[in-house]
């Protein structure tokens, strides 16, 4: 009996040692403020998600960080006990990769950078597949041919979601044209609405963009024309015209990398090589103009109407297209690349010989226009 | 004399220090009173959060030392507008300038070909010259062709920032940056070092402080001064006296400008070691050393203090942010307030308040 008590015992005192394995308090610093219904606003969504679901989680954030001041926040988490640090701006990397060399017993996670570190990882979630989905959809709904998107600074990751997009409008629409305009701003509704407006002067009659407020999908839904949310949903701010859009679950990252630093499995030692870059077939990307909304059911008839003979399919609605192309990405065994040869630039070379796809380092490196694209393009090689 | 209602008020020409000092920390205290419902409706207690930021900052030399890192651009800005008012030229454009003395720094930091020795001060000596050229702009704008210095200067802030928009963008993009608009990483020689345990860019810091020695000697001892003065309190005798207002006002502005094109240099070389979007070179440092300025009231040596002042604030709202998890918004409403109530509560030290004792006594001084 006795023995069977301390069997009991010792069982139990495992448990509790497994169990009882230290707190993670994680520290999430944005660059934006989270009310901005964009990049800082999701980021904190999946903040919120994560600390709900772990009773072993406790989170704190800081906003409207600016690049330059991020060390000083850092130590400042630091000091309120952190062992978990994730910094989402670009322009904190250099800051994050000198706090991560000066506390070695802090795990930091930096977001879009390429620079790790041992207890420095990095992660992404990309859109160029979503945008490619939504450029489908976009080059069907087009009756002037001519579709607009308001873009925030001509960086490859804008670029590349440009490409991606006009890509699939020229996929069922071929001599329909993406026009761009520049806005120099992650968030400027004043700007976005000026270039949604020239844009539609220049006749363009759908809409996509990168912009962290709802101002391109309200003001094309003024004029009655449709268009794709960006980052958040944003159906309920026009759900007659928000078509789909690109909505982005950061939650899914954030949980993969903090269940495995409670687990053990990702420590302060071994993190120089882990890189998220999320796709569709991990979850992390969504399609749609809300969640569970790939399509608005109010142009599923539309889409369903427009046949095209397609070099791989044959005869086939846009509508089926979508759900073919979307499969092809969002299963782990990936078919199909928006990026997948033979792709030319607007200048006409060719970037991805026929049959190839591009190497991840070309991709987040893109700084290329792809045939299709009209206006500006700064930086164009 | 005026009145309303029940009181008097009569104007005090120069008030004395007590007056300053006591009606400023009564500022302090009300604005403190009046913020106090917006951290309850926050669900803090306001008096142990003042006491957790007051903790905070005061706690621990690390911390202490981010209210003179904040501080830094605002004293040298701050100097150089107490120089370019006391001379009634409303420089509104030392962010700008600031950012002028960004970009010479850059150039220098990452193009120029010189001895590793000479970096560092060959990147203050342009950046002062680029920051002296933006705001000598408008400095001959007004004296030649009679325009408004408040708008000129405002406007060129805006040009600046866009060019320093472009450069990240277009011809000084970092190859090394992954077509990310920043450009490439200073090299060693062009990083100003830290006091130790902090980010204290401390040359910077020692540039401020005698600056403002040299222009308060430089307002109070030259000849240069006096002109600056009767210019700015007396146009129509300083023309009398035959002082030539394009050589003051065009000295006054390459002095202002220059300094601020020093807080420039100092941003990029000791903080963010490479140039990139403006809005992150600079937290609005160019306008908060307007309210540095007049708070001091032209008094380069006072701006100094108003600008720790300031410096304090910056760190006290980073401190509310993280520690008190409050949203930023509220770092805003604070700061906000203090300031009002510095400026409101001016009113105590030019003019002295009491009750008009008798109805015979309203009537005389209503009439004087």
């Amino acid at each position: 009996m006795k023995r069977i008590l301390a069997v009991m015992l010792a069982v139990v005192a495992l448990g509790v040692l497994a169990f009882s394995a230290e707190k993670i308090k994680a520290g999430f610093i944005y660059v934006g403020p989270i009310g901005d219904y964009g990049w800082s606003h999701a980021h904190d969504v999946a903040r919120r998600i994560v600390d709900e679901k772990f009773d072993w989680l406790e989170t704190i954030y800081v906003e409207a960080v600016p690049e330059g001041e991020v060390e000083t926040y850092i130590d400042q988490l630091v000091r309120q006990g952190c062992n978990v640090i994730f910094t989402t701006s670009f322009g904190f990397m250099d800051g994050t990769l000198a706090a991560a060399e000066r506390y070695p017993n802090v795990i930091f996670a930096h977001c879009s950078g390429f620079k790790r570190n041992a207890n420095m990882a990095t992660y992404m979630a990309d859109f160029y597949q979503v945008y490619y989905i939504n450029g489908l959809i976009a080059g069907a709904l087009t009756k002037t041919g001519k579709i607009g998107y308001v873009a925030a600074f001509p960086i490859p990751e804008v670029k590349r979601h440009i490409n991606a997009f006009t890509i699939g409008v020229r996929e069922v629409n071929p001599k329909a044209e993406v026009h761009v305009r520049w806005i120099y701003e992650w968030f400027n509704p004043a700007a976005a609405k000026e270039a949604t407006e020239a844009l539609i002067a220049e006749g363009c009659d759908v809409f996509a963009f990168t912009e962290d407020s709802p101002t391109v999908v309200q003001v094309a839904a003024e004029k009655g024309l449709p268009s794709f949310g960006h980052y958040s949903p944003m159906y309920d701010f026009a759900p007659d015209y928000v078509v789909s859009g690109q909505l982005v679950h950061w939650e899914k990252i954030y949980e993969d990398f903090l269940v495995k630093i409670y687990n053990g499995f990702y420590t302060t030692k071994n993190l120089a090589h882990v890189d998220y870059w999320w796709l569709l077939s991990q979850g992390a990307v969504e399609v749609g103009a809300k969640p569970g909304m790939v399509i608005n059911p109010k142009y599923e008839a539309a889409l369903k109407n427009y046949v095209i003979n397609h070099p791989a399919f044959g005869k086939i609605s846009v509508y089926e297209l979508v759900f073919i192309r979307l499969n092809q990405m969002a299963d782990p065994g990936i078919t199909f690349d928006p990026f997948q040869g033979p792709v030319y630039d607007r200048k006409g070379r060719l970037v991805v010989p026929e049959g190839m796809w591009m190497s991840y380092d070309a991709l987040i490196t893109m700084e290329w226009a792809v045939e299709g694209v009209v206006g500006p393009w700064p930086g164009e090689p | 004399m005026r009145r309303l209602g029940p009181f008097v008020f009569e104007p005090r020409l120069s008030p004395p220090r007590y007056i300053v000092f006591g009606v400023s920390v009564l500022a302090v205290v009300v604005a403190l009173l009046a913020a106090a419902p917006v951290f309850l409706g926050y669900g803090q207690n306001p008096w142990q959060a003042y006491a957790a930021i007051g903790r905070g900052i005061f706690g621990s030399w690390p911390s202490f030392s981010e209210v003179l890192r904040r501080a830094i651009p605002l004293i040298l800005c701050g100097v150089g507008l107490t120089l370019a008012f006391r001379a009634q030229f409303w420089n509104i454009g030392a962010e700008g300038q600031l950012l002028a003395g960004a970009v010479a720094a850059t150039g220098v930091a990452l193009f120029l070909r010189v001895p590793e020795g000479l970096r560092l001060p060959l990147m203050f000596l342009f950046g002062f010259l680029a920051g002296a050229f933006w705001g000598l702009i408008p400095a001959l704008l007004r004296v030649k062709l009679g325009v408004n210095d408040v708008i000129s200067t405002l406007m060129l802030n805006y040009v600046m920032a866009y060019i320093v928009e472009w450069l990240v963008h277009g011809p000084w993009k970092g190859p090394t940056m992954r077509g990310f608009a920043y450009t490439d990483a200073f090299p060693l020689a062009a990083r100003l070092s830290f006091l130790p345990a902090t980010r204290v860019h401390w040359v910077t810091l020692v540039l401020g402080v005698v600056m403002a020695v040299l222009i308060a000697l430089l307002l109070a001892r030259t000849r240069l001064g006096y002109e600056i003065r009767v210019v700015g309190q007396n146009p129509d005798a300083a023309r009398y006296a035959g002082i030539n207002f394009t050589v003051v006002l065009s000295l006054v502005m390459i002095l202002s400008g220059g300094l601020a094109g020093l807080a420039g240099v100092g941003e990029v070389a000791g903080i963010h070691w490479r140039l990139r979007s403006p809005s992150h070179i600079s937290m609005n440092y160019g306008y908060t050393a307007i309210i540095v300025a007049w708070l001091a009231r032209g008094n380069p040596l006072a701006a100094i203090f108003t600008a720790l002042l300031f410096g304090l604030f910056f760190a006290a709202g980073d401190y509310m942010k993280t520690t008190l998890g409050l949203p930023f918004q509220i770092t805003g409403v604070f700061n906000g307030l203090i300031l009002f109530f510095l400026i409101g509560f001016d009113l105590l030290m030019f003019w002295r308040v009491r009750l008009a004792r008798k109805e015979g006594a309203w009537i005389s001084q209503a009439g004087s």
